[in-house]
């Protein structure tokens, strides 16, 4: 194990770049205490704390931490507050809250059951894996069945169960991003007698705008608190850390599910608007989950919204406004900053053992090796389609667009009636971009109740 | 530490398991998810979905408009069984209630 090069220190007080952050309150880390910030995540009080590990990965127990820092990439599971598989960057931090890892024996740390990534150097076939001779086979069971699955069930099961709730509204959007807070108000405001519900799984509105760094057009921050107080004067209903599970069309004629601080929503609607954005992606090359490999959007996160500087040597390794958004931000708050295209420049491999220290990077046949404490890949997002297909939306992969893009009419509406997307679910274009779609998708449902 | 190049972060599938199971045939990405596991996991695959069909584009020379996603089932994000329990009443419809007392839970 070795230390990263440079600790995670507060960025400067620029206040046109982010936050101080200053910990007024100390959570309870496996028998140590972690300053933390009251209501922060718990990902983000561990990565200041300079707590590099939070998860060994789940069959070469390779080392982790979080890499989309927004709940969807499942690398930053713990146990928290007694209950397993908690995603760390969405669990928030409050004072004594229990956290602890998990899958690894005998420590996160120090994790024998690493040794499995070094028998499996390349990747592993398990349906003919050990298969005979027979005994063999039935001693691998046996010792599959101990290191398999994820995390321990917890103490004790709790006292009464959260309560459901049926909700039947007009409108339901799901995303709080610059799209889905535009077509909210645009609702609202043709139609004030319409209810309007906008869930969001973070715990604030404003999506993708809240990792955007910077000063002047760029600061997201602003035009995320912006968006939501228009939206709230508008009277739009916004329920914050409510994730949406799933489309079930069979129950009750069709019901949204959402998961509300872990109490069940069923939601039924005359019109749906999926305004759920993108998913972080990777690239692929050598250990690129590597601790230290992050989204560029979790970077930006980090810096804009939490006021942590997340490395000292950052490579940022991708194109488009939001790495260029991104490097200017860091080098401002005191970074020396690389930034590499991606494509010309191309990331080969990443070395260093619980956290990154070098990436190295091809440039026409050369190789060059790049000293760094962080990588930000700058990817364009993955449009978020999963639940509106699971609501008849059709899909198209389009590569410029981050991956499988909903398609719609002109109005917003997908093929399935009275389903809309807007923003970059159709395919990734930026907040700018997703807040026009949003307000003009927003008078077309408002149009059509 | 060996170099791996991580496809799917969830289930630890690599790359070389994904050109091995092309090898063997699986170039469908429902193929390619049933043989390597890949978007099986805590994610369902909403990292890794793009990268493998993309790849398999490449392998199979198909243009991908042609490719479609693997099919998304619900839920689509990890829900603690009592959230799903508690809406379908332990002690009465949308009420909430008492957690069953079975077996003190193994581990």
């Amino acid at each position: 194990m070795s230390p990263p090069s440079a600790p995670a220190s507060p960025a400067p007080s620029d206040p046109s770049s982010s936050p101080t952050r200053t910990p007024d309150c100390a959570i309870d880390f496996e028998g140590q205490s972690v300053p933390a910030v009251a209501g922060e995540p718990v990902a983000v009080a561990l990565f200041a704390s300079e707590v590099r590990v939070l998860s060994r990965s789940i069959k070469y127990h390779r080392p982790r931490t979080f890499f989309c820092l927004s709940g969807h990439c499942g690398a930053c599971l713990m146990r928290i507050d007694g209950q397993p598989n908690v995603k760390a960057c969405r669990a928030l931090c409050r004072p004594s809250l229990q956290v602890e890892r998990q899958n690894a024996f005998p420590s996160v740390g120090f994790d024998v059951l690493e040794a499995a990534d070094f028998f499996f150097p390349r990747g592993m076939d398990h349906h003919t894996m050990f298969t005979s001779p027979r005994p063999l086979n039935v001693l691998m069971q046996k010792v599959v069945r101990e290191l398999g699955g994820l995390g321990k069930l917890p103490d004790q099961a709790p006292p009464t169960l959260p309560a459901g709730e049926r909700l039947r509204v007009d409108v339901v959007i799901v995303g709080g991003g610059p799209a889905g807070l535009a077509a909210a108000t645009a609702i609202r405001r043709a139609r004030p007698t319409a209810s309007v519900l906008l869930v969001d799984e973070a715990d604030r509105v404003g999506g993708s705008l809240l990792s955007w760094p910077g000063a002047g057009p760029g600061d997201g921050l602003r035009s995320a608190q912006r968006l939501e107080n228009e939206a709230r004067q508008a009277g739009v209903e916004l329920r914050t850390s409510a994730t949406a599970l799933a489309w079930y069309p069979e129950d009750e004629g069709g019901l949204l599910a959402i998961d509300d601080h872990g109490h069940l929503v069923r939601v039924r609607a005359q019109r749906y608007i999926y305004a759920t954005g993108g998913y972080e992606t990777n690239l692929l090359f050598g250990n690129n989950d590597r601790p230290g490999i992050l989204a560029a959007r979790a970077v930006g996160l980090l810096l804009s919204r939490y006021g942590v500087m997340a490395g000292r040597r950052p490579v940022i390794v991708g194109q488009g406004a939001y790495a260029e958004a991104l490097a200017q931000a860091l080098g401002r708050a005191g970074a020396e900053v690389t930034h590499v295209d991606g494509e010309r420049v191309r990331a080969v491999a990443a070395h260093g053992n619980t956290w990154v220290r070098r990436l190295d990077v091809e440039e026409g046949g050369q190789t060059r090796r790049l000293r760094c404490d962080l990588v930000a890949v700058a990817a364009t997002p993955a449009p978020a389609t999963d639940l509106p297909r699971q609501h008849g939306a059709q899909v198209l992969l389009t590569p410029a667009g981050g991956g499988f893009a909903c398609q719609v009419r002109e109005d917003g509406q997908t093929e399935s009636p009275g389903v809309y997307a807007c923003g970059d679910v159709c395919g990734y274009r930026g907040p700018a971009a997703a807040q026009e779609d949003g307000e003009r998708v927003g008078r077309a449902v408002a149009a059509s109740l | 530490m060996p170099v791996k190049v991580i496809l799917c972060r969830c289930e630890d599938v690599t790359l070389a398991d994904l050109e091995h199971a092309v090898s063997l045939g699986y170039t469908h990405i429902e193929e390619a998810k049933r043989y390597t596991g890949l978007g099986t996991g805590p994610c369902q695959g909403k990292e890794c979905l793009v990268p493998t069909c993309l790849y398999l584009a490449k392998a199979t020379g198909e243009r991908p408009e042609e490719i479609r996603p693997f099919t998304a089932r619900p839920p689509i994000a990890p829900v603690a069984l009592g959230t799903l329990a508690g809406a379908t009443g332990g002690g009465g419809e949308d009420q909430g209630g008492q957690a069953p007392r079975g077996k003190e839970s193994a581990s």
